[in-house]
């Protein structure tokens, strides 16, 4: 019987990002697709089947947090973990608040990841 | 009978004698020897002289004629006669007639000369008497005298041996208005001034005396009672005797030239007084007094216009009540107010002949006043400067009625002019000293000194505050040999040549800075600057400034160092700024890092282990770690702070540098960079790290300009270039709130800013830098919205220095701030 893996998808604009995580993530055993840019998220036909985003907050364009509010928006209610490298302990609480599941500042641990994914399909 | 005819001979009324034909005398008759008083023997002579003796007693004087007629007498052979004079036995010569005549033989041969002398000496003295001057006839004295004297231009008089008046001519007569009666029968000295009487007296009795001619200058009073000065000479007139027979007077009126020489003598003690800077009051004072004594019974007074023009000021009024002057002193200038201000105002001549007839000036009541003094007359003369700007009124009051005559006219207008002189003069004067003031204060204020420079002669002429700059006695003999002791030794050399070419007359205009040394070893920095001229005789001379800049050259260090300083404040508050960017920066490729490395365990633990995974993550960590290493890199290089060093520097990767670290933070702040770098850019000389640093403001500095901007995208282009003249440009456009038109010459300008936090120091560093490249900066408005700032510095500058070097700030500064004023 073919297993149906959660789709968990990535969006960031750093290439090291979009090389590292997915293979990370294939591990824990989650389907990944991988995004530059939340526009191209938004564009692909991927919306729908993620189970879980993983995204990066500050990206050219269209950032982070305003992909979570384009996605309320169109009432896609997807668990978001946000990942960050501007290490800003007052981002946190706001996202949380907004209904982010979580936020890691990066470099964060397999187990940090983890957590959260866990957490994310918790939600879901 | 020959006895007999003897005693005939000699009895004849006259005194005989007979010559021989070559004319030597052979016999004289009694009478002759008588009256001579000589002998028969001594008049007719002996031995070689025989026949001559008679000569010795004609008169000296009419011995050479009587000789010479004598022969030709002789000669002629015919009866003659002639007039000389004869010695009496006492002593006395008296006038004879000589008569000769031949007596001659039948064959017609003159055999002797008979002749006879008659006394004559009482005919001669007739006809002299009859021929003699009038002077000495006083009969015919008063006939000539009025000939002669009524016809001269002068007085004239005859006085008698005593001193007394005798004649006088008809000008006399009428000067004195007095008939020659009345006027022998008054003292002489009744006739002159009392001043002059004592002087007069005894130099008439002096001539009298001695018979030495009289010469004197006095005043004679004429009958209506004014008095005239003359020329007085006197000549005594004498007898054959050399006796005084009388005096003749000639009194020549001088009173003119006496006047004119008073006001010459006069005029020229006023010019005296203004040349040698007498004060004003005491110049027209003594104007007024010499105006008094010149044309008498007047009371002279200058007033003059305050400088507003509107009010009368005292000048000088020294034989006028006080009372007077305070009655007049600050009236304002127009017609009706009083004859000066009305001259003043009109600028014209105002006359009041008579203040009792006069209706003017009523309003001020200006008439009852000067009349309850005394005056009656009042004319008044404006005084102007040779511009024609009226300077005050010049005024004559009299005690009665009078009307200028045509004297007095020119009177007025020559002591008009003086006053406009002396005033003139002495408000020059106060104005010239006002503006030396001045210009000696500015010379202090600016710590600026002036000279000149004759190079001929090598005179070199310094201003007060040069010798103060250079701390120099200005009694001391200016030599180039004490000022180049002044001088810094480093900089001697070059002074040395500079004055060299500025003696060949190749140099017009020159300028340049060195240093003092003083005794101290204190060190001053100047600012010379000079310029060439040509006296009127063609010889150089250089005319030039020289400022004391030390305060500002130190001060300028001081900035220099303080613009360092914060350079490197800026550095660091960019640091902070930075933090978030820097660990975004090395959180990335950590994050991969820490992420591979994770995976990688994964892959390895899994089982089977995934090995070419686990190899393929491995590899990333390594190229992510590689990464870290090289941000770390470039941050180092970015925060040291190092002095300038210079290299040659590619600024299209200096730019893609500072746009690697920057990115993260322009994303964030959602700018969207566009970068233009030109492909064929040459290499600059400079700071590669100085030019980042500007980079990063100009980048930071547009991004920050579009941080409130929501309505169109925060777009950032940055563009580099080649610039005209061999030089590479750097501009950043931004879309954001554009300049101030207000603020956009201040922009470069430390802690100047407009954001609400900021130090305002970014681009006042960056023009530091960019000037200390010999580069220039500057900001304008984009077509559309947002400002576009630029900078262009040569490819490759003559030389580098750190941004607190000397001299290279300076002159940048302005340029830079003239483009600023221009866009």
């Amino acid at each position: 019987m073919m297993v149906i893996r959660s789709l968990v998808s990535v969006v960031d604009d750093d290439e090291s990002v979009r090389e590292s995580l997915p293979d990370l993530l294939r591990e824990f055993g989650f389907a990944v697709q991988a995004f530059s840019s939340a526009e191209e998220f938004l564009a692909s036909d991927c919306v729908c089947r993620t189970r879980c985003l993983i995204l990066d907050i500050a990206m050219p364009g269209m950032s982070g947090p305003d992909l979570q509010r384009e996605l309320t928006l169109r009432r896609k209610e997807i668990p978001i973990v946000f990942i960050t490298a501007h290490r800003d302990e007052t981002v946190r609480p706001r996202l949380l608040e907004q209904g982010a599941v979580e936020c890691l500042f990066k470099p964060f641990s397999d187990t940090a990841l983890r957590e959260a994914l866990n957490a994310a399909f918790r939600v879901s | 009978m020959e006895s007999e005819l003897r005693r005939v001979v000699d009895a004849l009324p006259g005194l005989v004698w007979t010559a021989r034909p070559d004319g030597h005398i052979d016999f004289l008759n009694q009478r002759w020897c008588e009256y001579t008083g000589l002998s028969v023997e001594q008049a007719l002579g002996a031995d070689e002289a025989y026949g001559q003796g008679w000569l010795t007693a004609i008169h000296r004087e009419d011995l050479p004629e009587l000789v010479e007629r004598w022969r030709s007498i002789l000669a002629s052979g015919e009866p003659r006669e002639m007039e000389v004079r004869l010695r009496r036995f006492d002593g006395e010569y008296r006038w004879f007639l000589f008569r000769a005549c031949p007596l001659a033989d039948a064959s017609g041969q003159v055999v002797k000369w008979c002749g006879m002398s008659t006394d004559i000496e009482d005919r001669r003295r007739a006809e002299e008497a009859l021929h003699a001057p009038w002077w000495l006839r006083s009969s015919a004295r008063e006939h000539h005298f009025r000939s002669i004297g009524d016809s001269i231009p002068a007085l004239g008089a005859l006085m008698t041996p005593a001193g007394e008046v005798e004649l006088v001519n008809r000008q006399v007569l009428e000067y004195f208005g007095a008939t020659l009666e009345e006027l022998k029968g008054r003292a002489i000295s009744h006739s002159f001034h009392p001043d002059d009487r004592p002087d007069v007296l005894a130099r008439w009795r002096e001539s009298v005396e001695t018979g030495h001619s009289y010469d004197f200058e006095a005043r004679l009073r004429r009958a209506d009672g004014v008095y005239r000065w003359f020329h007085t000479r006197g000549f005594p007139l004498r007898d054959t005797e050399g006796r005084i027979v009388l005096w003749y007077l000639l009194h020549t009126d001088v009173d003119d030239r006496k006047r004119a020489e008073a006001l010459l003598a006069g005029e020229k003690r006023l010019l005296e007084m203004v040349a040698s800077g007498h004060s004003m009051s005491g110049i027209l004072e003594a104007l007024c007094q010499l105006v008094e004594s010149t044309a008498s019974g007047c009371y002279c007074s200058v007033v003059l216009v305050d400088p507003s023009g509107t009010h009368l000021e005292h000048g000088a009024a020294p034989s006028l009540p006080a009372s007077f002057i305070t009655a007049i002193i600050g009236r304002p200038v127009n017609v009706d107010s009083g004859p000066c201000a009305m001259a003043s105002y009109l600028n014209e001549q105002v006359i009041a002949a008579d203040l009792t007839s006069e209706t003017r000036w009523a309003a001020y009541a200006w008439c009852p006043m000067a009349l309850a003094h005394g005056l009656r007359a009042c004319w008044s003369t404006p005084i102007s400067s040779t511009a024609g700007k009226v300077l005050g009124a010049f005024a004559l009051y009299y005690d009665e009625p009078r009307t200028p005559t045509l004297l007095e006219q020119s009177l007025i207008e020559q002591f008009t002019h003086i006053a406009s002189i002396a005033v003139e003069r002495v408000q020059n004067d106060a104005a010239l000293k006002r503006s030396e003031a001045f210009f000696a204060e500015a010379q202090h204020l600016s710590r600026t000194g002036s000279f000149s420079w004759r190079v001929a002669t090598d005179e070199i002429t310094w201003s007060e505050q040069l010798y103060r700059i250079y701390e120099l006695d200005p009694a001391v003999p200016l030599t180039s040999e004490l000022i180049h002791s002044r001088i810094h030794p480093e900089d001697l050399p070059f002074i040395c040549e500079m004055a060299d070419r500025a003696r060949g007359g190749d140099v017009v205009d020159f300028g340049y800075e060195h240093r003092l040394q003083m005794p101290d070893r204190s060190v001053k920095y100047l600012d010379m600057v000079a310029r060439a001229t040509r006296d009127p005789d063609g010889r150089l001379e250089y005319i030039g400034a020289v400022q004391d800049v030390t305060e500002r050259r130190l001060s300028e260090e001081a900035l220099g160092k303080v613009r360092s300083e914060l350079a490197h404040v800026a550095r660091v508050t960019s640091l902070g700024a930075l933090t978030a960017s820097i660990a975004h920066e090395v959180n990335q490729p950590l994050s991969g890092i820490i992420t591979n490395a994770g995976t990688c365990l994964r892959m390895l633990a899994a089982d089977p282990p995934n090995i070419d995974g686990a190899r393929e993550t491995a590899r990333r960590t390594i190229r992510d770690g590689n990464r870290a290493s090289d941000v770390i890199t470039r941050l180092r290089a970015l925060f040291s702070k190092k002095d300038a060093t210079i290299e040659s520097v590619d600024l299209n990767e200096a730019t893609r540098e500072v746009i690697a670290l920057s990115l993260s933070e322009l994303q964030r702040s959602r700018v969207i960079l566009r970068a233009e770098l030109a492909d064929d850019l040459p290499p600059v000389t400079g700071d590669r790290v100085q030019l980042q640093q500007v980079i990063l403001n100009l980048l930071r500095n547009a991004s920050d300009a579009m941080s409130g901007v929501d309505d169109r995208p925060r777009q950032l282009v940055i563009r580099t270039g080649r610039d005209e003249g061999e030089r590479v440009r750097l501009t950043v456009q931004d879309s954001g709130v554009g300049l101030e038109p207000q603020g956009a010459d201040k922009l470069f300008e430390a802690f100047y800013t407009t954001k609400s936090s900021g130090m305002g120091i970014g681009l006042s560093v960056s023009r530091s830098i960019i000037e200390s490249h010999h580069g220039r900066i500057w900001a304008a408005p984009n077509d559309g919205p947002g400002a576009t700032f630029s900078f262009s510095i040569p490819r490759a500058p003559k030389s580098v220095t750190d941004t607190h070097g000397l001299g290279v700030i300076r002159m940048p500064v302005t340029a830079a701030r003239r483009v600023m004023r221009s866009r």
